[in-house]
């Protein structure tokens, strides 16, 4: 095997299309542990136990990998193994929630010693269907944890907003290898 | 929406008296924990302090892992999974019944017989296929 590994990692509410986004990106199938869902309270009837994986080769021949964590909190064991050594977060929130400002206090918490140093992007969805909160809101709440990411309107099941997230992950890393070589 | 739904009242009490019995019965086992597939606990029977609703998301997940990399190898459907350690042996066995699947998470100290534990694994989930 040629080339470099580079890791992602999506995380998440269940439901807010971490499998769907992996699966848009991936070359080849994505592996994924779905299960039937009990829990009435989820707006599907499938949902990720262990992790869902996707691979895609650069032109360089550096392969990007992507893992998606379980959403449900009493899964967070699995996204401190997941997110070991991953080069880019993407926490991915749904804002038809009850909550959605609370589910993604739920992952900075959880994915906090990773975010001290890895590059992370919010992506959110359903906002043309609930509008509140605000992407402001999101980034407002970012700030008070001192965080700056990017934020946006996504909608993953279009591979081009899937991109754009992780176009916005690379140019963190890019811009932190410069101010690194300065 | 139809979701799975949570096990009836009859089949969790069929689980707990399972759960019991294997604890008592096999040497060495210290915790058995029976969970639906996405990681809820809907018995369980534990000497000492471990979290059973833990166990139950983790089982779920190594089942779930378990039956991919099972698939991904050619090996076909995956029905178990063994864990080794110095200080004893988890074995998660997944259990097909035609309403439902579940997820039996047994752990054990250093004093367990694996053959032992994986029979008596193997005969709760028997018990509870045709339960």
């Amino acid at each position: 095997m040629t080339g470099r590994l580079h890791k992602i990692v999506f995380t998440g509410v269940a439901g807010a299309g971490k499998t769907t986004a992996i699966a848009a990106l991936s070359d080849r199938p994505p592996v994924n542990t779905d299960v039937a869902s009990t829990d009435p309270a989820l707006p599907k009837t499938r949902t990720t136990v262990g992790l869902d994986f996707g691979e895609f080769v650069l032109d360089n021949g550096d392969r990007v990998r992507f893992f998606g964590t379980p959403g449900q909190e009493r899964f967070d064991f699995l996204w401190h193994i997941l997110a070991r050594d991953a080069l880019g977060i993407v926490i991915l929130c749904d804002n038809a929630r009850p909550d959605p400002l609370g589910d993604l206090c739920m992952y900075l918490t959880g994915f906090a010693e990773s975010l001290k140093t890895v590059p992370c992007v919010v992506g959110v969805g359903r906002l043309e269907t609930s509008p509140k909160p605000t992407l402001d809101d999101y980034a407002a709440l970012l700030l008070q944890r001192g965080l700056v990411p990017p934020v946006l309107h996504v909608d993953v099941r279009r591979r081009v907003d899937v991109m754009l997230l992780l176009d916005l992950l690379l140019i963190q890393l890019e811009a932190d290898l410069l101010s690194d070589g300065r | 929406m139809n979701h799975d739904e949570r096990p009836p009242d009859d089949l969790a009490a069929r689980a707990r008296r399972e759960a019991r019995a294997l604890l008592d019965c096999v040497l060495g086992v210290t915790t058995v924990v029976i969970a639906t597939p996405d990681g809820f606990d809907i018995a369980h029977a534990r000497r000492g302090v471990i979290d059973a609703a833990r166990i139950a998301a983790m089982g779920s997940s190594i089942s779930a892992i378990g039956d991919v990399v099972s698939q991904e190898a050619a090996l076909g459907f995956g029905s178990s999974v063994t864990i080794e350690t110095a200080s004893g042996y988890v074995v998660v066995r997944r259990i097909l019944r035609q309403d439902r699947e579940l997820v039996v998470c047994v752990v054990t100290d250093p004093s367990a017989i694996l053959a032992q534990v994986a029979y008596g694994t193997a005969r709760l989930a028997s018990h509870l296929t045709l339960a």
